[in-house]
């Protein structure tokens, strides 16, 4: 079998179980609705500070929804013993890796999706004036979320306190990316293109994406196998 | 007053950057020889580099306060030694979290990879922000801060040296505790 078609195998593998158990997405959608809403209870913005906070809210439900997600992603292999079947099936870490990275990105990208409008919605807000730029900027800043969510998930399943540690883990790491689709996703719902006074924040979350998914498709190996 | 607080921050945030350096470089050897010293190494650079970083952000507070007359200003270069800080401070967190020394140690040495390699992208990032935002213009160095700072730099090493030897020895001395009460418990 070759590489990718592991990579297929373990993504599908996810998905399919996901989708059948619905544990996760369930969390996650209802989460993120929570939020938005408990957010327009405390501030009764205006739909110009709506437009200049969207960014940040977006992100911060993001964030949030998406760890509910990630907590799942290994912690599901633990019961029966699955994590150590997977971990000797001849398949390399970094395939097992990259197979529930894509698992978790399809479902984490179906929640903001759902979201979107939500938000939209709620707040009155015409967000998609740019929408192209503004998948881009999701389809990047997920993958960084993903990427460090994951690699996290596989290091923390066999702690006790894993539902703490890993947003503990994650949110400063992920600093750098987050701040970077905060900016962008803020000027580009207010529906401002992304010009050359923003154009470094997607060099910030492109350069983010490839420096991390390479370190961790490196080093899931050690955390996976020890 | 001024000065001096100013040239604590300047000199003891690059000695935790070289403490940070200490221990992704461990952490890489521990990785690859699996010898537990350069773990014990890792935890102790970590260590001494956080309590260096947690006293220049201090000093750096107060120095935002002396110099401008606000506590913080989100300055660039506090801002950015605050985000190192809040990384490190989960490797430390992560490594009280597992019991097993050897997952301790493979997974401590993962996180401080990773959080190394986040430091300059965190930089960077901030330092846009900061350029973005319609905030107070940045306090700048005072002059001549730089010959203060130097020598300063040079006390901090040799007492950021000093503690990280203790730490190692402390650590290396639990470790043998450790070892001991494994092997009572299974006499």
């Amino acid at each position: 079998m070759g590489y990718f078609r592991q990579v297929a195998v373990v993504a599908f593998k996810d998905l399919r179980a996901e989708l059948r158990t619905k544990e996760a997405i369930n969390a996650s959608l209802a989460f993120s609705i929570v939020i938005l809403l408990l957010f327009s209870f405390a501030f009764d913005p205006s739909e110009d500070t709506m437009r200049e906070i969207s960014g940040g809210l977006l992100w911060i439900v993001f964030a949030f929804a998406g760890t509910l997600m990630l907590n799942r992603s290994f912690a599901r292999e633990v019961p029966n013993d699955c994590l150590d079947a997977l971990i000797a099936a001849p398949l390399p870490a970094s395939a097992l890796f990259l197979g529930k990275c894509l698992a978790n990105y399809v479902l984490v990208l179906a929640v903001e999706l759902v979201s979107l409008p939500v938000f939209g919605v709620f707040y009155n807000v015409h967000w998609a004036k740019q929408f192209p730029e503004l998948l881009l900027v999701l389809l990047l800043g997920t993958w960084a979320l993903t990427v460090i969510g994951t690699i996290f998930s596989a290091l923390t399943v066999n702690i006790k306190l894993r539902e703490v540690m890993l947003p503990m883990l994650t949110y400063p790491i992920l600093i750098p990316a987050l701040m970077s689709a905060m900016q962008l996703t803020t000027a580009l719902v207010s529906g401002t293109a992304i010009g050359a006074d923003n154009v470094d924040s997607l060099k910030m979350l492109i350069g983010f994406d490839i420096v991390f998914t390479a370190v961790s498709l490196v080093l899931v190996e050690t955390v996976l196998v020890g | 007053m001024r000065d001096a607080l100013f040239s604590f921050f300047g000199s003891g945030a690059p000695v935790a950057m070289a403490a940070a350096v200490v221990a992704l470089v461990a952490s890489v050897v521990f990785l690859r020889t699996r010898n537990f010293l350069y773990d014990a190494l890792a935890l102790a650079a970590t260590k001494t580099g956080f309590a260096l970083l947690a006293a220049a952000l201090a000093a750096g507070v107060l120095w935002s306060r002396a110099a401008g007359g606000v506590w913080w200003a989100w300055d660039t270069r506090l801002t950015t030694a605050l985000v190192c800080g809040l990384v490190y401070a989960a490797y430390l967190m992560l490594r009280r979290a597992i019991e097993e020394p050897t997952e301790r140690a493979t997974s401590a040495a993962v996180v401080s990879v990773l959080a190394f390699l986040d430091a300059p992208l965190a930089a960077i990032a901030i330092a846009w922000w900061r350029a973005r935002r319609t905030l107070p213009p940045e306090g700048g160095p005072p002059p001549g801060w730089g010959t203060l700072a130097s020598g300063n730099a040079l006390a901090m090493l040799l007492a950021g040296a000093a503690l990280t030897v203790i730490l190692l020895r402390r650590e290396e001395r639990r470790r043998a505790q450790d070892a001991e009460r494994r092997a009572a418990l299974t006499l």
